[in-house]
This record gives structure tokens, sequence and C-alpha cells, in this order.
């Protein structure tokens, strides 16, 4: 646009008057000087004039080209219509805050669950270039295991044979430290790694320095870096910490480092110190590691799988007993972290969609009822010049004005819906999550709301460009109802079906929650109290003193008032915690460790299966007896014991665990036990031995204790009992087991809550398009009722025809939504526990609780109907 | 008016004529319909509202400019005068209808 007509245009906006004025005189001096020709002409002035304007043709027609030929007409036009607009919605407002209120809600929805999933699958890990992080597993594909974790001498040997990392490093998982110090000790959560771990991730320490290769040895270990949060908040962020000595879990350890604001790794770890393994410490058995690489610029990951693939061959070859059949597994960091979730958030994402599509089609249902209202003010419109796309654009800008101020509205609805959504998950969420608004989040939403305003402002909008100008002015706007009737009537199917998918695939996903947390887990979770002690290592060094120390504590327990029966357990069920080992069967072939099957293995003292309610089958339980020195007992799972003693007692059998060839000690089973869900109350894939504490004294138990009313009561009992026995000992994850089990099902849970409340939002928004199409249908036929009844139809016959349109329209969309829910809900399969896909009583349920529902929602006007007078229906016009 | 004369006037030929009238000095709207029927002999004819969009949309795309001063009959009038872009244009839209309509000759003379 050049500068002068910049100017012109500009003059266009702001002397808009002026403008008038002079087209105004423009035109008039036209018509004046027909009218002088004419009455030269010998015309009397009156029939000169009305043959100079009959001559002219339509002037306000001409008027409103001549503005559009300015050229600035768009402009001018759409700011005019945006506020005409406004005018006409402000006028309207009872129709205006519902539009408004329905969109808000579908958008604030979509855009809620869309940060969710951006938070986890679309952002970027907060490490600098962090798509060339990878995870390096390792797999037992002859164990059916296609994901294992590390052992410290494969790690040495990859490190040093692979061509396609920059480096490799290791990290324990997430451990508790006690930090002791003024006051009561805290646990905080850190990571043991490997030198260089830092590097990979390319995060630099905001003060201090990173290990070093010497620190990550043995007896040179003796340093920690702090996270900042940890720093500020126990070391009041004081700037001479390097140096410093600090005592973690009893032993000493000097401050190197501080990382920076914001980061934690792995998970929500915020205190880190050197892995400090020897291949003597931790064998090639021995797996438990987690290993992290980054790849060197302008290698692929199936470069480095192709290359680790090699490196893992060459080890089998050299150890052929340990390394049977194991490889490596490549994976990028994202992939692996947000992995388990995909599916779940496209699903959610489907679903709300679904939802914001109902919430169109309601809308679009209601523009459609107004626009036909409205077709006499389109019609004088049309009549006084205003072109067909002007009217269109104009009932567009009102429907983008109503999407965007629905959509600022669902903005904000949005940010509070995701705070709930964030308090609905009781775990502590991994820090990498990030759950902020971006631009990816605003894109989406602004997208999201210029998209519902084309949808539902097109139907009515395109319904209203065909309108024939003559016939409405005509018929007085009542209207011929054919298209109209027959698009309303598409969009209501279009609901019902939308519905009954969305009502189908919450059914499903409530029944099969219901399913799971009816599972038997195999034990009575009723008036449980968990919580975990870990003892120092550095403190508490010999067998003696740690199982010293539980006996004791649990002892105290079990006389706190209120307890009825205290034990222990080193891996409580469904608390995410593990340990497999692999199984040697007396009288059974030997197998390589590469092949022997892993087991659950359990450590637990006396007591324990009374207190939780495992029911003993055969045998007996471990008792004070079992002692360090004396006979290795076990007692195992009556899946393991069927399984290897189909018909007979195991009772008596003889089992070692560990690789095969240490020839760890036999242990004689002396009890079975019922089967527990142990790890996942989906499926419990391991068989599940138990082992006396005595006999494998491990630092940390999880106590607990049967009591007679509210467990969490004698919390603050137990926390005395172990400051009693040791001033310094943290004790950490209270909780009744019942939240230990609920928590581990806290996905399925929240998949089944969403699903429902967007459902049910689907169906009441469907329910009210229903309604208002029926309700619109008696209004605009009330002269059609009125004409029947004069003709001696009945009330009950009026009531039958509008119900019997309501419930054919209602049949219709039931039908296609079972057609679109039986396509669809197949994609959630693995979602689902226990339940089918397609089970026929959730779907028949469905369908007829929307068709009663529907049912409703026709009553009332076909009720309306039934009451209509004819007299006075056939006077109302 | 009859119809089949308003279909000669599609939108670029009636600017056309415009530009060609108004070379010879500035007009108000009235004396350029006048001098289309004038000067075609009648045959050809606008109606105002036809004539009045295309003036503003010339003056939009800054191919004419307007002034107001005083007509004939001591009225104010709206008059409209090329500019050289204008001018520039005429010359192109004018050489492009002499090949366009010298070609349509030859084949009317040939058949």
């Amino acid at each position: 646009m050049d500068l002068r007509s910049f100017l012109r245009r500009w003059r266009a906006l702001t002397h808009k008057k002026e403008l008038e004025d002079e087209l105004d005189d423009e035109l008039r001096f036209h018509l004046d000087r027909d009218v002088e020709q004419n009455i030269k002409l010998g015309m009397t002035p009156k029939d000169a004039r009305n043959a100079a304007l009959r001559a002219f043709g339509g002037v306000d027609q001409s008027k409103e080209e001549c503005r559009d030929a300015r050229g600035v007409g768009p402009l001018e036009n759409t700011l005019r219509d945006i506020s005409y607009s406004v005018r006409v919605l402000l006028k309207s407002y009872a129709f205006t805050i519902v539009v408004i209120l329905t969109l808000a809600l579908g958008i604030g929805a979509n855009t809620a669950i869309f940060s969710f999933a951006n938070g986890i699958l679309l952002r970027p890990l907060p490490y600098p270039q962090s798509d060339r992080l990878a995870v390096v597993d390792e797999t037992a594909h002859k164990r059916g295991m296609d994901s294992m974790s590390v052992s410290y001498p494969n790690f040495l040997d990859w490190r040093e044979q692979n061509t396609v990392f920059e480096d490799i490093g290791l990290h324990f998982g997430t451990s508790r430290f006690a930090l002791s110090g003024a006051g009561e000790p805290v646990e905080i959560r850190g990571s043991r790694i490997t030198q260089g771990l830092f590097e990979i991730l390319r995060v630099a320490p905001h003060l201090g320095r990173t290990f070093t290769a010497d620190e990550d040895r043995p007896d040179q270990d003796a340093v920690v870096i702090l996270g900042y949060d940890l720093w500020q908040k126990n070391f009041g962020g004081d700037p001479n910490i390097i140096g410093q000595k600090i005592v973690l879990s009893n032993r000493p350890r000097t401050v190197v480092g501080v990382m920076p604001r914001g980061f934690r790794y792995p998970e929500v770890s915020e205190l880190w110190v050197p892995l400090a393994l020897t291949p003597q410490m931790f064998t090639r058995t021995d797996h438990g590691l987690n290993g992290i690489a980054r790849l060197k610029d302008g290698v692929t990951f199936a470069a480095a799988q192709a290359d680790m693939d090699n490196v893992a061959a060459r080890i089998e070859q050299q150890n052929p007993v340990t390394n049977e059949g194991l490889g490596v597994k490549i994976t990028s960091l994202h992939e692996n972290l947000a992995g388990d979730y995909r599916e779940a958030l496209l699903i959610l994402l489907g679903v709300v969609g679904c939802v914001l599509l109902v919430a169109c089609v309601n809308v679009a249902n209601l523009m459609l009822a107004r626009a036909t209202a409205r077709q006499k003010e389109f019609a004088l419109r049309a009549a006084l010049g205003a072109s067909r796309w002007r009217i269109v654009r104009q009932l567009l800008i009102e429907s983008l004005l109503l999407a965007v101020v629905g959509g600022a509205l669902g903005f904000a609805l949005s940010l509070l819906a995701l705070h709930l959504l964030l308090n609905a998950i009781p775990i502590q969420l991994p820090f990498w999550m990030d759950f902020g608004i971006d631009l990816r989040v605003l894109g989406f939403t602004l997208g999201i709301t210029l998209l519902t305003g084309l949808i539902f402002g097109a139907v009515p909008a395109l319904q209203t460009s065909r309108v024939d100008l003559n016939d409405t002015l005509k018929e007085g706007g009542r209207g011929s109802t054919g298209f109209r009737g027959r698009s309303r009537s598409l969009l209501v199917v279009t609901e019902i079906a939308l519905s009954l998918v969305l009502l189908v695939c919450a059914g499903l996903m409530i029944q099969s929650f219901l399913r799971l947390r009816s599972v038997n887990i195999g034990l009575d979770t009723n008036n449980v109290l968990t919580a975990t002690v870990l003892l120092p290592r550095a403190k508490y060094s010999t067998p003696e003193q740690r199982s010293g120390f539980f006996k004791q504590f649990v002892e105290r327990v079990r006389n706190i008032p209120g307890v009825q029966a205290a034990s222990a357990t080193g891996t409580l069920p469904l608390s995410g915690s593990n340990w497999g080992r692999s199984l040697t069967i007396e009288g059974y072939p030997v197998l390589s460790v590469g092949q022997a099957p892993m087991i659950q293995h359990t450590v637990v003292t006396p007591g324990y299966f009374r207190t939780m309610g495992i029911a003993l089958l055969a045998g007996r339980d471990f008792n004070d007896a079992d002692i360090t020195d004396g006979p290795k007992v076990t007692i195992v799972d009556e899946r393991l014991a069927r399984h290897y003693w189909p018909n007979e007692s195991a009772v008596g059998k003889r089992i070692r665990f560990g690789p095969p060839e240490d020839n760890e000690p036999w242990h004689t089973i002396v009890g079975v036990v019922r089967s527990v869900r142990h790890q996942r109350m989906q499926e419990d894939t391991r068989e599940s031995v138990y082992l006396p504490h005595m006999q494998i004294p491990i630092n940390g138990l999880t106590v607990v204790a049967r009591t007679t009313s509210d467990p969490l009561d004698v919390t603050p009992a137990i926390r005395n009992e172990v400051k009693q026995l040791d001033r310094d000992q943290p004790i950490s994850e209270i909780a009744t087991m019942e939240d230990v089990v609920a928590e581990s099902i806290w996905q399925p849970r929240l998949y089944a809550t969403l699903f429902a409340v967007f459902a049910g939002g689907a169906l009441i928004l469907a329910l009210i398009g229903i309604y208002g199409v029926m309700a619109f249908l008696v209004q605009t036929r009330t002269h059609e009722i009125g004409v029947r009844m004069a003709l001696g139809a009945t009330a009950r016959d009026v009531f039958k025809l509008i119900v019997g349109r309501g419930m054919k329209l209602t049949v219709v969309g039931v039908v296609i939504g079972i057609g679109g829910a039986i396509a669809l809900t197949r994609l959630m399969h693995s979602l689902l526990f226990n339940t089918s896909a397609t089970d026929p009583f959730i779907f028949i349920a469905i369908s007829v609780l929307l068709s009663v529902a529907a049912f409703l929602a026709c009553y009332i006007p076909a009720r309306r109907a039934a009451r209509v007078d004819p007299l006075i229906a056939l006077r109302y016009e | 008016m009859t119809k089949q004369t308003a279909d000669l006037f599609k939108q670029g030929t009636l600017e056309l004529l415009i530009l060609r009238l108004l070379s010879s000095g500035s007009l108000n709207g009235w004396d350029i319909m006048q001098r289309i029927q004038l000067v075609s002999g009648e045959v050809l004819s606008v109606t105002p509202g036809a004539l009045y969009p295309a003036l503003h949309r010339l003056e939009a795309r800054g191919l004419i400019s307007a002034l107001w001063r005083q007509s004939d009959n001591n009225r104010k009038a709206k008059f409209y005068g090329l500019t050289a872009r204008g001018r520039k244009q005429l010359e192109t839209q004018r050489k492009e209808w002499e090949r366009f309509s010298g070609a349509v000759d030859l084949i009317m003379r040939d058949a």
C-alpha cells in the first residue's frame, strides 16, 4: 500500500461523515441535472423527479457500492460489522451468555488437557539439545524381558567399546538420604551417579564443580553435590557452602558443588553422591542401574543401536555364562519418560475434542434458531443493498466474536481445570513435566477458538445465504422450515451420536476401574498403617544391628495401644518397589542365569502374613527361631507352589536364589501363602518368595501395623517409638495401606473421572440440543398443530407426533453412535482392565440411558404442544 | 437501457471508456454519462448505479482524481480528471484493446 492510498484510507476512516456528505452531494447533483433536463423536455417537476429517480435505480445500492469501491470498505465495514455484532449480541444477552459459557467450557477443557499433553509429550526436556539424550537399557529377550536395568561391568565395557556416544553415565534411581544437623533429621531424595553424568546432560553447576573421576571410587567418594532448592532451604543459600562437611545418612561428606535452580535428576532427586562402584561390588549378574548417554553429533538412534548391538554381542562372546542372551536397547530419553502417558493422553485429547464438537453443534443449533428468527432482518438488509457476502460475513463475525470471548473465558477456566487436574495426581510429578502456559498452548487455544467460530458459524451463515429474499419478505417471517428443519435434525443426530460414543467410552473406563478396584489383591487393606525406615549403613553396619533395630521397633509398635498386630517388609505390595531374583529348584535342571525364572523376593519379619491378612495355606509362618545361623528357610506363594509341585505339598522342598552358578545356600520351604498382587493391580506376573529378615538383614523395611480404628491415629506414637530407639533416624512415607493401593491405580482413576466428566458434559449439551430443537419445532408449528387439533387430532396424537419426531432423531443418532463407538473404543483397548472394548452391557445400558434422557428432553415441549388451544393457535400470527 | 447493452458494459470496458473520456479534460459524473450516450450514438448507455461505483473505484486506485468546482449550471459538482498513472493505464489498455479488437476484426473479415 503506497502512502497516498494509505492516506486516503485513513481519511476514509477518520472523516467518514465528510465523505458520506460528499457522496450524497455528488449523487444529488446527478439527480438534479436529470430533473432539470426532464423539465426542459417538458415534464412537470413531479414527473421529472420520478423519472430521474427511476432512471437512477437504487440510490442506496449505488451508495453501498461506492463505499465498497472506496477500498477502505473491508476495514471500515469490518469495524462497523463488529460494533453492530456487539450491539446485536448484547441485546440478546441470554443467548449470548449460553453460547459463551458452552464454548468456554469446551475450549477450557480442551486447553487444560492440551496443556497437560504439551507438558508431557511436546515440550522438550529441560536440558540443552535434549533430543540427543538416550536411555540405554539392557534386554534379555530369552527371559521375555525387553528392558532390564544395567549391570556395572557391562556399563564399563560399553563405555570403552562404543563409538557412537559422547559419553555414557549411570544412576541408581532415586534413593533416600537422612540429612542430620540441627533439629529433626530430614529425608532427602537423592541419587548415586557416575562421574560425567552432568556433562552428558550439559548442565553446569551453579557453584563449585561436578565429580572427578577419582571421586567415583569407593573410599574417595565422601563428596556431595546439592540441588539449588535444598541449598536454599536447608543451608540458607550459604555462598561459602563449597568445602563444608555435611552428614548424610551418618556419613560425613564434603560439598563440592551446587546445581542450578530448577535442576533435578533423575525424577525428583535434589542431591547427588558418586556411584563409586567396582565390578567386584556389582557383578555382571547384578542388574539395577540406569544408563543414560548423549549421542555424538550426526549419529542417529538407529546407528547407535547398531553399534551397541555389536558391543553387546562382543561382551556376550567374552562372558557366555553371565551375559547369555543379553542385548542393549537405545531409546530417546523423552520417549522413555513420556511413553507411558502417550496413549492415554492422545485418547483424552480425542475425547475432549469430541466434547468441543458437541458444544459446537449445540451452538450451531442455537445460531440456526436465531438466524431463522432474524430472516426478516437479513432480507431487509439485502433489500437495502447489502450484498449476500456482507450478510454472511456479518454472521461469521458474530460467530467469531462469540468464539473469541468464549475462548478467552475458556482459557481462564483451563488454568483452574489444570490446577484441579494436577491436584488429583497423588504422586510427586517428575520435575521435567512442566505444565506452564507456553506459546504452543496459546496457539492451540487460539486455533481451536477460531476453528470453533468457523464451524458453528458456517452452518447458519451458509443457510442464510441461500434464503430467497422475496419469499422471506412475502411470507411474513414464518418461513419455510424445509432446509432449516433438516439441518437442525442433522445437528441433533450428530450430537446424540457423539454423546453416545463418549458415554460408551466413559462407561467402559468406569467399569474397568471398578473391576480393577475390586480385584482381590490377596490381602486385607483395611486399617493398616505403613511407614518406612531406612537405616544408614554407616551407623548400622552389622546384620545384628539391623535385625536388632527392627526387632525392637516392631515389638514397640505392637505394644502401641490400638495396634492389633505389627510386622515389617522389605517391599510393600503395590508401592512400586520390588526385588527380582533368579530361582533355582532342587531336583530341576540348573539353568543358566540367562534362562532361570525371575521371582519376586520379599524380606519380612515374623507375623507379616497375619498382620496383612495374607492367608497361610500350609506350613508355618517365620518365627524368632529362624535366625542367621539356623537352617535357611523360605515361604512361597501358592502360584509358585502349584507351578512346581502341582500334586504334592511344597513344604519341605528346597530352592535357592541368585545366579545359579553362584551356588547360594538352599532354603527349605516352611510355608505356602496366598498370592498377593505385588507389582500391579492389573496383573502379577512374578511368582513370589518370602525370606526372614533375620537371615537377609537388609537396612530398609516398611513397618506395617494393623489397628483397631483409623490407622493414621497411631502415627505420632510410631514416630515417637523410632525416636526412642534412635533420635537421628527419620521415618518416611507414612500412609495407610488403602492409600498405597489407591495410589497405585491413580492413573485409571483419573482417566475414569475425566472420561465421566467429559461424557457427562457432552450428555447435558446433547439434551439441551434436543430440547431446543423440539421446543423450536413446537413453537414454529403451533399453527399447524392448531389446525390438526381443529380437525380432530387429540392432545395424545399431538404429544405422540412431537415425541415421535424427537425419538426418531434419537434412534438414528444412537445407531450411528453405536457404529462409531464400536470403531473407536477399540483404540482404548490398552487402557481397559478385564473389560472388552465392545462390552455389550455397557453399549446397551448407555443406549437405553441416552434414549430415556432424550425422551425426557422431548417430553416438555411435547406436553406444551399437547396443551395448545386450537383457537388461540389459529389466531396466533 | 436494455439488458443486452448492459452486458457489453463489463467493468473493464466501462473503466476504459471513462479514462478515454477524461483524457481530454475533467468532467463530472453526469457529463460522463451524457458523453457516453452521445459519443456512442446512443448505442451504449450506462446507469448511475454502475457509473458512480466505477468512478470511485478508479479514484481509489489512483487512476483519476477528483475536485469540487462550479459546473456550467453554477452548482458545485465533483469533477474527475486523469492522473499521471491514469494516463499510463489508458495507454496500455488502449493498446490492448486495439490488439484485441484488431484480432476480432481480422477473424470476422476472414470468416
